[in-house]
């Protein structure tokens, strides 16, 4: 069944990504993204050091960059072609590990909020800065599992294909997204186990995400902060199947 | 639309730039972790840097129905809030004097008093700033996530702090640069004008404080309003960059009779110590009219006569210069 969906999706993709972006500057089909099984705990593989990854193979998946949304957009370039994508199923969860190459590492560590309140504090926490915004990725898939061959819009969902993003930020950590097309995203308000690392102007970030069937339908993104990305201003890639 | 549209005057004439009602709204609503740097009232000195520096001139707002580009500003453009080493003095016995840290830069008045010179004097006056309310929000027309609505019930501009995710496409595309991005809470922040204190009667807290009473407040569509008043009937308050589109419901009454050294009495129009044409960049080209109009009045009051707008603009009372009615304003619940 998988052999003759994954033309079908590719094609909705791929049909999806050129009539909603316009001008997508380098476009690649969906194609299968096999996962790993391990023995190991979550919780390891989650913080394992590169050698534990090394051994899983990886899918270089192509990266698009979404044209300018918003008239007074500054330009952005595709600094960030490709992404590498391993997978791996451990513990009854699935662990997606992102690479990529960025030459800037856009993160700060904010200071920490006390319990007690502002007001009974003389000292408050400053903004720092307000103009700076933070590398990030996130593994976006359907919120529901199963039958559906037709994989939601790209654009964050549709209405009758909510999806579930899995977001990371470098400096604020991780949050669970949902959403039902574009503009739409908010925050579940709970937070996922995931792990970022910048080494040698690259980003290895291992998100945990719930177990997802093979068949399911998975995208990614990668913001990069010099570029003051945010919001739809990021590198997107069209959606992959799970084998 | 809204049904109904609160508004503010500020008659520029009595600003004395103390600075009270910056911190009548600091204490009340920016005295939290991360808006130690924002100001949502602010007192400028005109002409001058502006808060932050050179809001006025780096974009935003309306042009032929789209909206205009601009930078984000820096923290050095808004100064970065500085502390005194009090401890180490105090407390720890070092011998440095107090000193403040980190170097200010830049502030939310820092060029204070400074002004300009025309011919051989020099001019200047107080600038007190909220966030405009404008009819046609340029921050709301940006924000991807409709974060940002205007009170169907009272025109007030307000960020849903639970949609903000802290894009700040709002801050760019406000062309008064009166929304502030809060890092620590990671959503951006603004003048709610005072709403919860409308809702109960209760004037803005910049406007209650203000010794010199300049402030006017009530719905812009209450014929008895005094901003009302001020505005449409006796048009002598004008809104900021008239041409950033955004159609501001913050109104100023023009400085409009400084004299000139030794010219006391004379128009401002026909030997200005004020460059009409600094007035003009300000509030447009009708700032002559209503210089004229002010005059008028002026003359009326000085020649013995009742000129009802003086009459207002010299307001004491509370209930001249306010009219908060709830019951007016339909609340949704």
């Amino acid at each position: 069944m998988e052999t003759c969906r994954l033309p079908t999706v590719a094609m909705i993709c791929l049909l999806l990504a050129v009539a909603s972006w316009g001008q997508t500057t380098k476009s690649s089909a969906g194609q299968f993204l096999a996962v790993v099984g391990s023995s190991a705990s979550a919780d390891d593989l989650l913080n394992a050091g590169d050698a534990a990854w090394n051994a899983v193979p990886a899918k270089h998946v192509a990266l698009n960059r979404t044209p300018p949304l918003y008239d007074t957009d500054e330009p952005a370039t595709l600094e960030i072609p490709s992404v590498d994508v391993r997978l791996v199923r451990a513990g009854g969860k699935l662990l997606v590990q992102l690479t990529w190459r960025d030459a800037t590492q856009d993160t700060t560590t904010l200071a920490k909020v006390p319990d007690t309140p502002p007001e009974t504090r003389f000292r408050k926490i400053p903004t720092e800065a307000e103009d700076r915004f933070f590398d990030a990725a996130a593994v976006m898939f359907p919120a529901q599992s199963g039958t559906d061959a037709i994989a939601p819009a790209l654009q964050m969902g549709d209405g009758e294909h909510p999806v579930e993003i899995y977001y990371w930020n470098a400096t604020r950590g991780a949050t669970v997204m949902q959403a039902q097309g574009r503009g739409t995203t908010r925050r579940t308000g709970q937070s996922f186990p995931a792990n970022g690392i910048y080494r040698d102007g690259q980003w290895r970030v291992t998100l945990e995400i719930p177990d997802l069937s093979a068949g399911t339908t998975v995208a990614f993104a990668v913001w990069n902060g010099s570029q003051k990305d945010r919001d739809g201003r990021k590198y997107f890639s069209v959606w992959q199947v799970l084998k | 639309m809204p049904k109904h549209q609160y508004a503010m005057v500020m008659d520029l004439n009595k600003c004395l730039g103390c600075q009270t009602c910056t911190i009548a709204c600091k204490k009340l609503w920016t005295d939290r972790d991360g808006t130690g740097y924002m100001y949502w009232n602010n007192v400028e000195t005109r002409p001058g840097l502006g808060y932050p520096r050179q809001w006025d001139r780096i974009g935003g707002g309306w042009k032929d129905g789209a909206l205009q580009p601009s930078p984000l500003p820096t923290m050095d453009d808004y100064g970065y809030p500085w502390e005194y080493n009090y401890e180490q003095r105090l407390y720890e016995g070092k011998k440095q004097p107090v000193m403040p840290s980190p170097e200010p830069q830049s502030g939310c008045n820092w060029d204070e008093d400074v002004g300009g010179m025309n011919a051989d004097e020099n001019y200047f006056f107080y600038l007190p700033r909220i966030c405009n309310h404008c009819t046609y929000p340029a921050c709301l027309e940006a924000c991807p996530r409709k974060a940002i609505y205007k009170r169907e019930e009272d025109g007030i501009v307000v960020i849903d702090q639970d949609r903000c995710q802290g894009y700040r496409y709002c801050i760019k595309a406000c062309p008064y640069k009166k929304i502030y991005f809060n890092e620590v809470t990671g959503k951006s922040e603004k003048c709610i004008f005072c709403y919860p204190r409308l809702e109960k009667g209760e004037v803005n807290a910049c406007a209650a404080q203000c010794p010199g009473r300049l402030r006017f407040v009530g719905l812009l569509d209450d014929p008895q309003s005094p901003v009302h008043k001020l505005v449409l009937v006796h048009k002598i308050a004008l809104p900021l960059f008239p041409e950033k589109g955004t159609q501001p419901n913050v109104f100023y009454v023009p400085p409009f009779n400084p004299p000139k050294r030794e010219n006391y009495g004379k128009s401002i129009l026909e030997d200005p110590r004020l460059p009409l044409d600094y007035l003009i960049y300000l509030f447009g080209p009708d700032v002559k009219d209503v210089i004229t109009r002010l005059e008028g009045e002026l003359r009326k009051a000085q020649e013995g006569g009742r000129s009802e707008v003086l009459q207002l603009l010299i307001g004491r009372d509370a209930e001249t210069r306010y009219r908060i009615r709830p019951q007016l304003v339909q609340i949704q619940v």
